[in-house]
C-alpha cells in the first residue's frame, strides 16, 4: 500500500490543477458510477452487499499546495504565489519542478553578503524569485507561462521506525482510503468524492456535497501534529504512532456528537488506535460539507502529520493503517444509525 | 559531478577526499590522503629547477554536526562553517552516523504557528526528526556525527546546474579539468595538487597541506558570489561572465595582472574580483606559509552559496581551468 501513497503523492496537482491526480485515481478504481462534475470533483458511487439506511459519502481532497508563476523579470528570473497555505520559510533554499518538466531554485543573496537584518527575516513570496536558468525572459516564458505551476522537487522515502515523508500527503492519504474502500468489497452502497480547492477554502467539497446531498458525511484527512522538539502539552495537538485522530471541534467545524462517540466506540471495538485532537485548530472539507444541502451529519477521521504543507510532510505508516481499518467500519456503523 | 553527492562536511571530508583522490590519480602522481582529509598529488615538470606552482581548491563543504540527542529523539544540531539557517526548515537531511540516517528538519506548521513576522530560525531552533525514539537514534547517531542536507544535482537552464556542495567541488572540478587539459602541454612548473580539508572553518586544510608543500606560488580556486536580483551587481559578477580573477592586499599583484594579462591574450572569458584587504579564501593562509608564498585567486560566481541549491554556469568552470592551464604551462612566463 506503501507503493500506491508514493504513486498517489508524486502526481503534481495544486488546487484547480488536480486532473492527473483525477485521472490517475479513474485509472485505478472499479465503481459502479464515476463522474466528473464541473469542479473537477470525481464523484464515484460504489455498491455494497447491502443497502443502508442513510445515504453515506466519503471524502478527501485531491489538490495539494503549491506554487504559480505570476510575473517574468526581463533577466528571466520569475516571482511566484503560493496556491494554499505555505510558509515561506519552507521555501527558500530549494529546487522545485515546474509544469514543464524543467527544474528551478529559489534563493537568496549569499548569507556573507546579508545584513543582520536579512539574516534574521524571512522574505515573503513577493521578494523571492525562481531561478530556472534562463537567459532572458523570452527563455523563461516558454518554460514557464504565466499561471502553470509549480511544486517541491522533493523525494518520498521511508525512514525511522515506520515514518513516511514526502510531499501532498495531505491529502493523497484520504484519497487513497477510499480507493482502498471502494476496490475492496464495501458492507453498504456508498457515494465517494475525490474533491478539489480545498486548500483555497474547500471550495470543491461545496459542490460534490450538494451533488451527493448525502446524510452522513465522512471526511479522511491528515491534520496537524506538533510532537517535536519544543513543543508539550496541549500544543502537539495529536501524536504521530497514536493511531487515527477523530476531531470534536476544529476552526470551521464542531462535528456530530454521535458519529464521534461512535468512532470511538467501533476504533474500540476494532482495537484500532484512536485519539482526538488537544487544540482547535486546522479545518478541511468538513467546513463545507456539514453546512450543505441542509446540512449533514459529519465526522473527520484522519492521520495525524508533522509539518503540513512543506515539502517534508511525516506521517507514522502505522497510523494510515489505523485510518483505513476505521474508515472501512464507520460504513458499517453508520450505515443503519 | 558525482563530486556534488558525496557528503565531507567539514573535519569529516573523507568520502569527498577519497573520491577527489581517485579521480586525481587519473592526472598526477604520488597522490594521497593525510590524516585530515586532505588530498595531495603532484605533476613533475622537465625542469628541475622550476618553481612549485600549488593548485588548491577546498573538499569541505558547509553542514551540521549533531550536539544532542533530546528525550523524545529529536537531534539538535551545530553548524559546521555558515550554513544559511534561514534555507533549513522542512529539508530533508542525512545524519552520517554508523550508517545514513535520513530525517526531516523540524517545523511548526502555519496553522499553529504564533504569527512572528520575519522571525528566522537559528541554529539552536533546529532539531531534527528521524522518527526514532532517544534509544533507537542513539544506536545509529552519536554526538559529533556530521548531518547534510539532501539535495538533486539538477540541470538548470543551459550550462546551469544546481546542487549543494558546488562550494567548493566545483573548484575541484576546475582544478581537475584544467590538469586534463594540460595534459598534451608541457607544465612550466613543477605542479603541487591539493585539495584541502577545513576551508569553511578557518582554512585549516590548506595551512596543513600548504607547510608540506612549500610552493614558491599559489592558486587558490573557488566559488564566489553570482547576481540575483537581490544583491548588489557591485558585489557580484553575472553567472556566464567567466573567471574571477582575485585583486586584493593579500594577493600578489604581479600574478593578478599577469593572469589577466594572459586571459585577455587567450581570448578567456574573465572579470576582476577586488576583495580589499582578504579574500576569504585559502589564498590568505597559503600566503604566510614559511618563507611566504605569492599567491592569486581564481574564482567563478555561484548563485545561493552555503544552501542545498548553489548554482554555477559550467562554462565559468571552464573558463578557470583554461586559465589555470595556460598558467600553469608557463604563458604568464613568455608574456
Amino acid at each position: 500500500m506503501l507503493d500506491k501513497l508514493k504513486a498517489l503523492c508524486e502526481l503534481n496537482g495544486t488546487s484547480g490543477d488536480e486532473s492527473r491526480v483525477r485521472e490517475y485515481i479513474k485509472d485505478h478504481i472499479t465503481a459502479d458510477e464515476v463522474f466528473t462534475d464541473n469542479l473537477g470533483n470525481l464523484i464515484v458511487f460504489k455498491k455494497g452487499k447491502r443497502s443502508p439506511k442513510n445515504k453515506i459519502m466519503f471524502a478527501a481532497h485531491m489538490d495539494e499546495v503549491g506554487f504559480i508563476v505570476t510575473h517574468i523579470s526581463d533577466n528571466g528570473f520569475i516571482s511566484f504565489g503560493a496556491v494554499g497555505g505555505i510558509d515561506p520559510s519552507v521555501v527558500l533554499g530549494r529546487s522545485f519542478v515546474l509544469e514543464s518538466g524543467a527544474y528551478g531554485v529559489v534563493g537568496t543573496k549569499a548569507i556573507h553578503q546579508q545584513s543582520a537584518d536579512e539574516r534574521r527575516s524571512i522574505p515573503d513570496f513577493s521578494e523571492m524569485y525562481l531561478d530556472i536558468g534562463a537567459y532572458s525572459a523570452k527563455e523563461a516564458e516558454k518554460l514557464a507561462p504565466l499561471g502553470s505551476r509549480a511544486y517541491f522537487d522533493t523525494d518520498f522515502f521511508e525512514f525511522g521506525d515506520g515514518y513516511v515523508k514526502g510531499k501532498a500527503i495531505d491529502d493523497r492519504l484520504g484519497c487513497l482510503v477510499l480507493m482502498e474502500m471502494i476496490n475492496g468489497e464495501p458492507e453498504y452502497d456508498a457515494w465517494y468524492a475525490f474533491t478539489v480547492q480545498e486548500e483555497i477554502g474547500t471550495r470543491g467539497a461545496k459542490a460534490a456535497a450538494f451533488t451527493i446531498a448525502p446524510d452522513i458525511a465522512f471526511v479522511l484527512e491528515s491534520t496537524t501534529a506538533c510532537d517535536i522538539a519544543g513543543v508539550s502539552g496541549a500544543k502537539t495537538v495529536c501524536r504521530l504512532g497514536k493511531g487515527a485522530v477523530v476531531s470534536y471541534m476544529d476552526r470551521s467545524t464542531i462535528y456530530d456528537r454521535k458519529l464521534y462517540d461512535l468512532a470511538f466506540e467501533t476504533a474500540k471495538a476494532n482495537c484500532i488506535p484512536v485519539q482526538t485532537k488537544t487544540l482547535v485548530a486546522g479545518g478541511n472539507d468538513s467546513g463545507a460539507i456539514h453546512i450543505s444541502s441542509g446540512g449533514v451529519r459529519t465526522c473527520a477521521i484522519s492521520v495525524p502529520c508533522r509539518y503540513l504543507h512543506s515539502p517534508s510532510c511525516v506521517i507514522k505508516y502505522d497510523d494510515f493503517l489505523a485510518v483505513n481499518a476505521l474508515a472501512q467500519k464507520m460504513l458499517s456503523a453508520a450505515a443503519n444509525l | 559531478m558525482e563530486l556534488c553527492s558525496e557528503s565531507g562536511v567539514s573535519g569529516e571530508e573523507f568520502p569527498a577526499s577519497e573520491k577527489a583522490a581517485e579521480l586525481l590519480r587519473e592526472y598526477a602522481e604520488n597522490v594521497s590522503v593525510d590524516a585530515f582529509g586532505n588530498v595531495t598529488g603532484f605533476v613533475k615538470c622537465d625542469d628541475t629547477n622550476a618553481e612549485t606552482l600549488m593548485l588548491d581548491a577546498h573538499i569541505d563543504r558547509v553542514g551540521f554536526i549533531v550536539t544532542y540527542i533530546d528525550e523524545n529523539g529529536f537531534i539538535g544540531v551545530g553548524a559546521c562553517g555558515s550554513p544559511d539557517v534561514k534555507t533549513l526548515l522542512a529539508q530533508s537531511v542525512t545524519v552520517h552516523g554508523k550508517k545514513p540516517v535520513r530525517g526531516v528538519v523540524s517545523t511548526l506548521p502555519l496553522h499553529v504557528k504564533a504569527k512572528k513576522e520575519g522571525n528566522a530560525p537559528e541554529i539552536s531552533d533546529i532539531s531534527i526528526d528521524v522518527g526514532m525514539t532517544k534509544s533507537q537514534a542513539e544506536e545509529l547517531i552519536s554526538l559529533g556525527d556530521r548531518i547534510t542536507v539532501d539535495s538533486h544535482f539538477r540541470e538548470l537552464g543551459r550550462d546551469i546546474i544546481s546542487s549543494a556542495a558546488v562550494d567548493d567541488r566545483a573548484g575541484v572540478c576546475a582544478v581537475l579539468r584544467s590538469l586534463e587539459l594540460l595534459k598534451d602541454r608541457k607544465p612550466a612548473y613543477n605542479i603541487a595538487v591539493c585539495f584541502s580539508a577545513q576551508e569553511e572553518t578557518g582554512e585549516r586544510g590548506a595551512k596543513q597541506t600548504a607547510f608540506r608543500i612549500m610552493p614558491d606560488r599559489a592558486i587558490a580556486v573557488d566559488v564566489s558570489f553570482g547576481t540575483t536580483p537581490d544583491s548588489s551587481p557591485k558585489e557580484t559578477a553575472e553567472l556566464g561572465s567567466g573567471v574571477m580573477i582575485g585583486f586584493s592586499a593579500a594577493l600578489d599583484k604581479e600574478m593578478s595582472e599577469s593572469l589577466r594579462e594572459l586571459a585577455k591574450k587567450q581570448n578567456i572569458p574573465f572579470t576582476s574580483e577586488i576583495m580589499p584587504s582578504s579574500t576569504g579564501t585559502n589564498a590568505d593562509s597559503i600566503g604566510t606559509i614559511g618563507k611566504g608564498v605569492r599567491c592569486c585567486t581564481l574564482s567563478f560566481p555561484i548563485r545561493y552559496m552555503h544552501t542545498s541549491v548553489e548554482t554555477v554556469n559550467i562554462r565559468d568552470i571552464e573558463s578557470t581551468a583554461e586559465l589555470i592551464c595556460e598558467y600553469a604551462a608557463g604563458g604568464a612566463k613568455n608574456a
